[in-house]
């Protein structure tokens, strides 16, 4: 770790030219990855990540260099040659760092920093064999364990100065079901933003390994999904990920502050169905996508993005929230010092509403009923979106009918969430992983069973 | 750090063999907005693995932090590694092989001497050219790109092999409006001899490429006949690589098992692992574990050959590793379907009724290697008696990967490599299954 002293003075070095703003972020993390595939323990390693990043703006206009280097020399040469991007008189900003503030709003009880890997191969163990256990049809199971404790000191030429510590283990489940002709796999992967009382406290490990061979199994007895529009029942969880591609990544400041979003400059307006409140929290208590502080030292909060279908706030950073005129989210994010950090997503899902899924099912008299998603992309220009159906049924009659598979939903998310039609009341959040202009980080994606009156539907078994 | 105590200490704790690979990289990037610089990054970085034979297994750590302080926390990491170990797979640490071929062009020392003030003004007049050519282009980021990297293998087996590389890239993200209609593409050229940027012709392209989606409209679903460009075609190809690696192969989780001398796709595809090309990042003499590399045809007119190997899946199979082991796991070097004869004007002319795939999103996830199925977002043109009709987008085209190289028709003469140096020359396929309207 590098001393308060040492921290100011690379600030101080960074603001020698007519910047206005500097900041230091520095990371050490140590992570575990440990996998097993056929039965055995295959791969194992620990890794140790330590780097700088120095970033220095002039009201929104910002250079960043990072290093891995903790040296003094090395640091003040980063900061002055970054500087040199701002030519002219030093603004002569003086000011002091804070107390240093640590994060704590997330309790870890156990860090998994200090359990043995035993322990932590017995969950791959536990996991392989129930998955195994599921089913005969089950040909291979690879389990991975990964956790990391990354610690974060944030301090900028306002003052701010603290440190945060964001502790993540996840299990990765991925089971293959065979025939003589296909397979099939079926994906799970919990995580939280809590130590390894996960394991035992908030998932059965077991449970979620048979959840993988389940889907598996249903689809490698499913028929090849139908193309075409229709109605689409988007179950809770993962299905989440329809909210974060269709319209989250579009509400990010880092497209909206430059006018390439499909929603610069609807703040106020209509953007999805009245029965959609869609909601980014980075406070949820040992979330995945949560922790005390954003990567920029600013405290995490909860943001009403979309409130009864009115676009109601984007999703901001520092100096985005300069460039827009409007007020900072405290929603910047970085994979790690090898990042600026900027505008992210956290724990984000639509919330509750009033039917029941039962009602949902009943209430439609065809359509295809996505109970697991995939991943998906966007392109927040256009808006036009895709995402994966990694589980899914036809819906005839009111009632769940045959197991269809490799069925992607496509749209724009201009037009998606205004034709959700129904929204259930049994929210339920799902981990991933997203990437963007900052790098991959950890996020949750969410949401009650929802209805789309119609998407566009891509299988391979061609239009019915 | 001191190597050699480093493995001195190793020995001393009853680790067999021992393996560093670092790799340091420098690094600058240029983004620019409105005519302004609106990103500016630089960077230097470091990368240590080290692995080691303990008990007869393999022990894996990784770290930034390289210094001799760290060389017990690097021992004690590996041991505790190995000790989790199962899998019984014999592993090595690799005494070298009698030659590597030279690679030439992959550092070119002019790149990195270019003062960075000509880098900047170049990426700024690129911006403004695209803003320029067409009204309709409503925002641009234009970004410059450059790395250079070293890498470095000693082993406790007299290895040590050096690699330095460099590249850049120029990018672009470019939207056009057309009040109505607004569509983004992300555009790239790379190379590390910076005179191959002619900023007037890719600004030509590119905004030809964002102009020419506006207005696109999804089209009726069903079975089309399909011509895939080449970086659609690179991007399908990109997500099946694991297919083709050994690893896959013994794990059970590749289609290709068995398949060696079966004939797998057209007699037309030829596919090419080839670690000598210039101006590649991914091109060298050596793998990560040190193996010379070589280059190979994995299918030969569309009859399987082989797979990627590394040492520890070539013994498995009693073959030699053909240079493919790398750190994270096996991989392709430079990895492309080779060329044919065909121009993609002809290609196009060709087709009846039929669409053009130019974009395909969402691989990630509308894709698998292991099932080869797939179902992706699309985007491109719909052609009518060798003509094209009207941009389409918003559709998705789905179909099996094994299936559609057995359907390819023919193969065009415009072998384009992606960022991850993965590539392909567009590709005409008899039919995929679109789902539109």
């Amino acid at each position: 770790m590098l001393s308060k002293k040492l921290i100011k003075k690379v600030l101080d070095a960074a603001l020698t030219t007519s910047a206005d703003f500097s900041e230091v972020f520095i990371e050490e993390k140590l992570s575990t990855n440990v996998s097993l595939i056929s039965r055995k323990v295959e791969k194992s390693s620990n890794s140790k990540t330590f780097g700088v990043g120095v970033r220095i703006a002039k009201g929104y206009r910002s250079v960043y260099g990072y290093t891995n280097s903790a040296l003094e020399g090395d640091l003040i040469k980063l900061a002055t040659d970054l500087a040199q991007s701002f030519p002219g008189e030093s603004q002569n900003i003086e000011f002091e760092l804070e107390e240093m503030k640590v994060g704590n709003t997330h309790k870890i009880k156990i860090l998994p920093s200090d359990v043995s890997i035993d322990e932590k191969v017995n969950l791959l163990k536990r996991a392989d064999n129930a998955a195994r256990e599921y089913d005969k049809e089950i040909s291979q199971v690879s389990v991975t364990y990964l956790d990391y404790v990354q610690k974060v000191w944030i301090a900028n030429s306002e003052g701010t100065y603290v440190n945060d510590i964001r502790v993540r283990p996840r299990l990765a489940i991925a089971a293959i079901a065979a025939n003589d002709k296909i397979k099939q796999t079926g994906f799970n992967g919990p995580g939280g933003h809590i130590g390894f009382e996960f394991f035992t406290e908030q998932i059965n490990v077991e449970d979620e390994a048979r959840e993988a061979a389940r889907v598996a199994i249903a689809m490698l007895h499913a028929d090849e999904c139908p193309s075409g529009k229709m109605p689409v029942v988007i179950d809770n969880g993962f299905g989440g990920v329809i909210f974060h591609e269709a319209m989250g990544h579009s509400l990010e400041a880092t497209l909206v502050a430059k006018g390439g979003s499909v929603f610069s400059g609807k703040k106020g307006t209509v953007v999805a169905s009245t029965l959609v409140t869609a909601i980014d929290d980075g406070t949820l208590a040992n979330s995945w996508g949560s922790a005390t502080y954003d990567d920029e030292g600013n405290l995490q909060k909860r943001r009403v993005l979309i409130k009864d279908g009115v676009l109601n706030s984007y999703m901001i950073d520092k100096l985005n929230a300069i460039r827009m005129n409007d007020e900072c989210t405290n929603s910047g994010r970085r994979e790690s010092y090898r990042y600026a950090p900027t505008s992210r997503m956290t724990n984000t899902y639509i919330d509750n509403g009033e039917s029941t899924f039962e009602e949902i099912i009943a209430d439609t008299k065809y359509g295809l009923y996505a109970k697991k998603m995939g991943g998906g992309s966007v392109n927040p220009a256009s808006g036009d979106f895709n995402f994966s159906v990694s589980e899914g049924y036809m819906i005839r009659d009111g009632k769940i009918a045959e197991a269809v598979r490799g069925a992607t939903l496509v749209g724009t998310g201009s037009e998606a969430l205004l034709k959700v039609d129904m929204v259930g009341n049994n929210l339920l959040s799902a981990q991933g992983m997203c990437g963007s202009a900052s790098g991959s980080i950890p996020t949750d994606v969410g949401q009650p069973t929802i209805r789309v009156s119609e998407i566009t539907v891509g299988g391979r078994k061609g239009s019915n | 750090m001191n190597f050699d105590l480093l493995f001195e200490k190793a020995k001393v704790k009853g680790i067999e063999d021992i393996q560093v690979y670092v790799d340091y990289e420098d690094g600058l990037s240029i983004q620019i907005f409105n005519g302004e610089i609106d990103k500016y990054t630089i960077s230097t970085t470091q990368n240590l693995t080290v692995k080691g034979i303990y008990n007869s297994k393999m022990g894996v750590v990784r770290s930034e932090e390289i210094n001799d302080d760290i060389i017990d926390f690097i021992i004690d990491s590996v041991i505790a590694s190995a000790n989790t170990i199962e899998s019984e797979d014999e592993v090595f640490i690799y005494e070298g092989d009698k030659e590597y071929k030279e690679v030439k062009g992959l550092y070119n020392p002019e790149l990195d001497k270019l003062d960075v003030k000509v880098k900047i003004e170049n990426i700024k007049i690129l911006e403004k050219k695209l803003k320029a050519i067409d009204k309709r282009i409503s925002m641009v980021q234009a970004v410059y790109q450059q790395g250079t990297g070293k890498v470095i293998i000693r082993n406790s087996k007299g290895l040590s092999l050096e690699k330095i590389s460099n590249n850049a890239v120029v990018y672009a993200y470019v939207i056009a409006t057309d009040g109505k209609d607004q569509r983004m593409v992300v555009e790239y050229e790379m190379s590390n001899d910076y005179s191959d940027f002619d900023l007037d012709k890719l600004a030509q392209k590119w905004v030809d490429r964002a102009t020419s989606l506006l207005g696109a409209q999804p089209c009726e679903s069903g079975e089309y006949e399909i011509l895939l460009t080449n970086t659609a075609s690179a991007e399908l190809l990109s997500s099946h690589t694991s297919m083709f690696s050994a690893e896959s192969i013994q794990k059970n989780v590749s289609l290709l098992k068995g398949k060696i001398g079966e004939t797998i796709g057209s007699n037309n595809i030829t596919l090419v692992d080839d670690p000598f090309i210039a101006k590649s990042t991914q091109s060298g003499s050596f793998d990560d574990e040190g193996v010379a590399t070589s280059y190979k045809e994995i299918i030969k007119d569309g009859v399987l050959k082989g797979y990627l190997h590394n040492l520890k899946t070539a013994k498995k199979d009693g073959v030699k590793s053909t240079g493919n082991g790398f750190i994270r796991g096996i991989s392709p070097t430079n990895f492309y379907i080779k060329p044919g004869k065909l121009s993609y004007d002809d290609a196009v002319k060709s087709m009846k009724k039929g669409i053009i795939i130019t974009d395909l999103d969402g691989a990630h996830a509308g894709t698998s290697p292991i099932s080869g199925d797939f179902s992706l977002q699309a985007a491109g043109f719909l052609v009518e008696d060798g003509k094209i009709v009207r941009p389409v987008a918003l559709i998705t085209v789905a179909g099996n990967y094994l299936t559609l190289l057995k359907d390819v028709t023919d193969v065009c003469d415009d072998l384009k490599l992606d960022m991850r140096y993965i590539g392909s020359p567009s590709v005409k396929i008899k039919s995929l299954i679109v789902s539109g309207t």
